[in-house]
């Protein structure tokens, strides 16, 4: 059964890097606030860090923007939304070295390491266009632990 | 939160320069990282030990930036952005990390889980402290 998701919270920051550190902030509280664990405010955290970093840095390319976070609870799953309005871009589907391939952060931000750990440090990555132009990327994370932190 | 680096030079025979880093890693600080690492080898620095105690976040910028710090310690230029994946798979193939000249010492456990996760520790050694990072490179 589907329950209405709880507490739903968002931010908007202007696209550039220095808001980094302001939306790791606010994903670690939201999942603090959600009753996550540390472990998975961490993962969570990284996983939306390089995903924001690739619209900032690679989708408006330096042009004016914004980024859109939205945090939820549904299930005792957490669902981060990435709203942005630039070029389309499934990083979904995108190619990327296999996980714990030789390091291959050729490009800061880049295509390839930082998709593979937003993959790795989720549980479910959803990629949509937005009728109306632009990109939602969901990643979604348990609440509860995963089988490799037993 | 912000970073803030920390350098400090030391003499002997192989003169070693520790970059200690405090904060959060990312895109928006990874070049400054760079710059340092940079400027011990230009100084003369043939090993760099980094000293990531009071790090809580590194992003994949941060990955790079310590790449790059490997390239720039064996003399040869830091991974230029747009170079293709051939050149790091043939840097790892003959790179042995006991034997890189850079450290890196006292990683908290979310970086250390990220630098497992991409494969890196294929290039770095990991040192429990400081002191241990700078005596292996000093042969003491």
């Amino acid at each position: 059964m589907t329950t209405p998701a709880e507490g739903k919270r968002s931010i908007s920051v202007p696209a550039t890097v220095d808001e980094l550190a302001k939306v790791r902030a606010f994903v670690r509280d939201s999942v603090s606030r959600f009753g996550g664990s540390k472990r998975v405010a961490d993962d969570l955290a990284h996983a939306v860090d390089e995903a924001t970093c690739n619209v900032m840095l690679h989708g408006y390319r330096g042009k004016a923007g914004d980024v859109e976070i939205e945090a939820a609870v549904r299930d005792r799953r957490i669902e981060i939304r990435i709203l942005d309005r630039g070029p389309i871009f499934d990083p979904t589907t995108a190619q990327v070295p296999a996980p714990g391939a030789i390091p291959a952060p050729t490009r800061p931000g880049g295509m390839g390491v930082g998709i593979q750990l937003l993959r790795t440090l989720t549980d479910e990555v959803h990629h949509s266009a937005r009728p109306d132009g632009g990109n939602e990327l969901t990643l979604v994370r348990s609440i509860d632990g995963r089988h490799e932190e037993d | 939160m912000a970073m803030t680096i920390d350098v400090e030079r030391l003499g002997g025979t192989t003169p070693v320069t520790v970059i200690a880093l405090a904060g959060e890693l990312d895109a928006s600080n990874y070049e400054q990282v760079i710059d340092v690492a940079r400027n011990a080898y230009a100084d003369g620095s043939r090993g760099l030990v980094l000293d990531l105690e009071h790090l809580t976040f590194m992003a994949s910028s941060g990955l790079f930036a310590l790449h790059s710090a490997v390239r720039i310690m064996r003399g040869e230029t830091p991974p230029d952005a747009e170079e293709g994946w051939g050149a790091l798979h043939q840097m790892a193939q003959d790179h042995d990390a006991q034997a890189s000249s850079v450290r890196l010492a006292a990683a908290q456990e979310p970086i250390a889980r990220v630098l497992e996760r991409t494969g890196m520790l294929r290039l770095f050694a990991l040192d429990g402290t400081r002191a241990e990072a700078v005596a292996a490179l000093q042969g003491a």
